[in-house]
């Protein structure tokens, strides 16, 4: 190891970097610009359900059943149509997601001790959204059913309401959010995305840059030079290295100032971390760099490699543990689902390194393995 | 590494002792195909050995080989006494060797000024910084570019690359250098530079240089060299041993009519090639006279003028060696004459005063020439004269800033639909559809310029005959030699007989001998259909088959006419030029230019001096190099090239430029 052979490989690359401006911008203008799109764009919360209503009863009852729909935040009224074909079309056209229709004598029967039955139409395209909004429904239903009982025990036992009410659910649940306390979609979704952007564009830049001087013939400098192979990667590596450090200070700031995420944790931890997994993240474009031959490869390599596990195995939308056990596997076989547990624990958890170890470790791990399958794939002698 | 032999090769051979580099069976396969098939190789110290060839001749792989950055397949490569067989075999020669990769300037980082460039080889070799500085001085000094220190090196001239390259190559002062296709793309003027710089540096260092070229006139520049064609050595040894070879001359004369002449001809001759209204016969005698009544025998009756014998150059000397070789018949089913010919009068290509900025830059300035029906034009540059602008122009794919046109009678302005119509294009490219066969290329581009059946099934027959593809007609493009492959290009860019054809560097990449094929079949197109070409190359020994000729540099024509009359004019300014071969040759260039002779130049082991008064500037030489103790064992007049033209008009055009700068900061 020559500390001046590196420092050169190391300087010529920075430079590179910095003077060319697709590449600076790629360096430090899109991972602040991917946090700040996704962290806006990718809620998932199910929220203004657009809906119709279908009154056939057109009672006091009738109406009051449906303006519990109405006033919800989870729904988002469009108004009443008198024509289930009517219901068709909006649903067919999208205008709204959901119809509620009210029989006939919806009113009379009820009083008269009568079951009913309300229809709902859900438009099924979206499995996870129609289920969702059919949990709402299912509530603001059970809500009304329970009130119209407990009315009828007041009025026919002669109970006072709070009684009643008991009587008609007799274990009551009560709730309470721990870490994201508001059940914030943003503070869960904000902090994974550090890894996301880190995940994306720290193994891309890497493996332009490398496959760049493939592609034009300068990689045959380093061949027939005395630079060895491991002043070589690391010199090439040092820049992307301290890019991409820097980048998860800015998304760091971006998701405390900007997304107003807390930070409960130790920074020294995240930060730590964070190096560990850029080490990582590095090491994949440096793989894929030795794999292929022009730019686009790798362009189209890495993000399949980098955007596909990230966005299914890492926890970024489901939680690992809800996964198949296949799928359990894969996820460990990624440093991102590591790196996503700290950056989680470290915001929203508050945890410390006692707690996050073993994710450290495997991070370190990843690293390393990652080093030296580059070292053994790199040849200054290659076959074409 | 696990396929190669780690045991002593019994092919090796007693080796001279300075070897080296010795190389013997060398055999490199990229997957199933074979790229070098068993060449063998012996560079002494302190020689410029030369390897020449077309594309594809395995020149790149045996370079990467010795340079220690490719494994191979069979054989041994030994550099500096050690066996490269290893990764960690060939990380031992590297200190002692430079490896410039092929590409002009595509090793270097565009980003990067020219001093941050060197110094990152510079710290790539762990030179010491005092050295870096002294080294980088010297050569910078040496190249001109020091002027040019904080340049980026995307904005340098393909000159200034190249040589930038070469410092890069060399900072280190290794024993060996191996530079890989280094002149390719750059002009004449730089090409030559480059070769004084190198010549200048081997010297003073005692280096060693193993430098490959596609261009068959730069074969004299070596020491020693082979000539590889389709992966093997064709032959090998100094430029005088190749000659003794294939011993005899060249004719050059007018014969009229040229094509009678030369299906006269072609009947005794192998080589028979019209440049312009000349004809150039290779014929087997050394003896003149001898060489000159065989050429009168064969054309018997036709009438015929201005005889002149010359040494055969080495380029005739590769040719006839591969038709030895290949034993191909240069058969030519003459062409028929088409339905169409063309109207002979007036000009297919008329341009006045062209202009084109790009930005501030001004890629085309004030271009103005014109081109008769029938007539083959040249049009010459380097990569970077503006050669293709005025091509796009012309085609109507690119609007001029200033200056009109006429292409086939339409204006180039408002026209463009019209003159896409009566044109032919065909690009460096080949812009053919590799995965298609050779006929349904031909179909295809009939149906794209709207042919109907009946002139289609015509032109198809006429195309095959024409471009010499019978036989190959169901095969797929893909699969073609690189010379069938141009030859398609020609007949799709002919199938709407178009009365102006444009060729854009049309034979780079292509051998020898398909090139001479290639032109063999333009001349006729020309002579016999009226078809008017105009055609740009790099490569100076085509441009001899032109009618006439523009040489463009930095965007402006800075000369015009006809072959003949460009080497005339030099003749009467500068005089006429000399071959010196003496003992001890850069010494001799060193007191040469002392006395006087500026323009003196290197070429291998040779030195060729121009000689306004012939015999009292040849006596004052000669006794100027007698007088240092220099032998001198001949001096030969030859005839002018039209690189020597080129190189003569743009240095006295920079050195006006120069004195008008002088004159403006005075």
């Amino acid at each position: 190891m020559n500390v001046r052979r590196i420092a050169a490989v190391a300087t010529k690359e920075w430079k590179e970097t910095v003077r060319d401006r697709l590449f600076l911008l790629m360096a430090f203008l899109l991972p602040p610009i991917w946090m700040v799109v996704f962290g806006y764009g990718l809620v998932l919360d199910v929220e203004h359900v657009p809906f119709a209503v279908l009154d056939r009863d057109q009672s006091s009852l009738s109406r009051d059943y449906l303006y519990r729909f109405i006033e919800s935040r989870y729904f988002d009224y469009r108004g009443s149509v008198s024509d289930e074909r009517e219901i068709d079309r909006l649903l067919g056209d999208t205008a709204i997601r959901m119809a509620i229709i009210v029989p006939d004598r919806f009113e009379e029967q009820l009083v008269a001790g009568r079951p009913v039955t309300v229809q709902t139409l859900l438009d099924g395209t979206f499995p996870l959204y129609a289920d969702t909004t059919k949990g709402y429904v299912i509530a603001v239903n059970n809500s009304f059913t329970q009130e119209l009982l407990s009315d009828f025990l007041t009025r026919t036992r002669g109970l006072v309401p709070e009684e009643a009410r008991r009587l008609v659910e007799p274990v009551s649940l009560q709730t309470r959010y721990l870490y994201n306390e508001e059940v914030r979609n943003t503070w869960s979704m904000v902090p994974a995305l550090i890894m996301f952007s880190l995940m994306v564009a720290s193994p891309l830049l890497t493996a332009l840059g490398v496959v760049r001087e493939k592609e034009t013939g300068s990689i045959y400098n380093i061949y027939s030079a005395t630079v060895s192979k491991v002043e070589f990667l690391v010199g090439k590596l040092v820049p992307y290295f301290v890019i991409s450090t820097i980048n998860v200070v800015v998304l760091w700031m971006i998701a405390v100032w900007l997304f107003g995420v807390p930070f409960k944790g130790s920074f020294a931890v995240f930060f730590s971390a964070s190096l560990l997994f850029v080490l990582c993240t590095t090491g994949i474009g440096l793989i894929i760099s030795l794999l292929v031959k022009t730019q686009m490869a790798a362009l189209i390599i890495t993000i399949i490699i980098a955007m596909v596990p990230t966005i299914l195995f890492s926890g970024l939308l489901v939680p690992v543990s809800s996964l198949s056990p296949g799928a359990q596997i894969q996820a460990h076989l990624f440093p991102a689902m590591y790196y996503t547990d700290v950056v989680r624990g470290s915001f929203l958890k508050g945890l410390d390194l006692k707690d996050m170890w073993t994710d450290l470790l495997a991070l370190a791990g990843f690293a390393v393995a990652f080093r030296v399958i580059a070292y053994s794939l790199f040849t200054k002698r290659p076959k074409a | 590494m696990k396929t190669e032999p780690a045991h002593q090769h019994p092919a090796l051979k007693p080796l001279h002792f300075d070897t080296v580099v010795n190389v013997s069976d060398f055999v490199k396969r990229y997957k199933k195909e074979v790229a070098v098939n068993g060449v063998d190789l012996e560079i002494r110290k302190g020689e410029i050995y030369g390897l020449i060839g077309p594309d594809g001749a395995g020149k790149s792989s045996l370079m990467k080989a010795i340079a220690g950055v490719l494994t191979y397949d069979g054989g041994a490569v030994e550099v500096f006494g050690t066996r490269v067989d290893s990764e960690r075999a060939a990380e031992r020669i590297k200190p002692k060797i430079g490896f410039l990769p092929q590409g002009l300037g595509l090793n270097l980082y565009p980003e990067l000024s020219i001093e941050e460039n060197i110094d990152f080889f510079a710290h790539l070799r762990l030179v010491p910084d005092k050295d870096v500085g002294e080294r980088k001085a010297r050569l910078l000094a040496m190249t001109r570019l020091d002027r040019f220190r904080d340049r980026p090196m995307k904005n340098l001239s393909g000159g200034m690359k190249q040589k930038l390259g070469l410092i890069c190559t060399l900072i280190h002062e290794p024993e060996l250098a191996i530079l890989d296709e280094p002149t390719t793309g750059v002009d004449p003027v730089s090409r030559r530079d480059f070769w004084s710089i190198l010549a200048e540096l081997l010297e003073e260092n005692g280096m060693t240089a193993l430098v490959s070229t596609a261009y068959m006139d730069e074969a004299e520049r070596f020491h020693r060299l082979s000539f590889l064609s389709g992966g093997k050595v064709l032959v090998s040894g100094t430029p005088t041993e190749v000659r003794a070879l294939v011993p005899g001359s060249i004719v050059t004369f007018e014969a009229t009519p040229q094509l009678e002449a030369i299906d006269r001809l072609k009947a005794s001759f192998r080589q028979v090639e019209s440049l312009g209204p000349l004809l150039h016969v290779f014929v087997d005698s050394i003896d003149r006279s001898e060489a000159t009544s065989q050429i009168e025998a064969a054309l018997g009756d036709l009438t015929h003028s201005s005889f002149r014998v010359d040494e055969p150059e080495l380029e005739d000397v590769f040719v006839a060696l591969l038709l030895l070789k290949t034993d191909q018949k240069e058969a030519f089913s003459s062409v028929s004459a088409s339905a169409v010919g063309h109207d002979r009068d007036g000009f297919a290509i008329e341009a006045q005063g062209l202009i084109r900025d790009f930005g501030s830059f001004r890629a085309v300035d004030r271009v103005s020439f014109q081109v008769k029906q029938g007539e083959i034009f040249g049009l010459l540059g380097a990569n970077g004269a503006g050669k293709t602008t005025v091509i796009k122009m012309l085609n109507g794919i690119l609007l001029p800033t200033g200056g009109t046109g006429l292409v086939a009678g339409a204006e180039m302005r408002t026209a463009s639909g019209t003159i896409k119509q009566r044109i032919g294009y065909m690009s460096q490219a080949f812009s053919l559809y590799l995965d298609l066969t050779v006929e349904e290329n031909i179909r295809l581009f009939a149906g794209i310029y709207g042919l109907d059946k009946r002139s289609m099934i015509n032109r198809y027959q006429w195309i095959v005959t024409m471009a010499g593809l019978s036989g190959y007609e169901s095969s797929l493009t893909s699969r073609l030699p690189m010379g069938v492959r141009q030859r398609l290009a020609l007949g799709c860019a002919l199938v709407h007989s178009p009365r102006v054809l444009f060729l854009d560097e049309p034979t780079s990449g292509v051998d020898p001998i398909g090139r001479r094929h290639f032109w063999d079949i333009l001349s006729r197109l020309a002579r016999e259909e009226g078809v008017a070409m105009l055609v740009t190359t790099h490569y100076m020994s085509e441009a001899e088959h032109c009618d006439n000729l523009a040489l463009m540099y930095a965007g402006r024509i800075v000369a015009e006419g006809s072959p003949a009359d460009m080497k005339r004019h030099i003749e009467q300014e500068a005089g006429l030029l000399f071959e010196v071969i003496t003992d001890q040759p850069s010494q001799a260039l060193v007191r040469l230019q002392q006395a006087g002779f500026h323009g003196a130049a290197l070429f291998g082991t040779r030195l060729h001096v121009f000689c306004r008064d012939p015999l009292r500037d040849k006596a004052c030489a000669c006794q100027a190099l007698e007088d240092s103790g220099v032998r001198v064992i001949s001096v030969n007049e030859r005839p002018l090239s039209l690189e020597d033209v080129f190189v003569y008009r743009v240095m006295a055009l920079e050195r006006i430029e120069m004195s008008a700068k002088q004159e403006a900061a005075a």
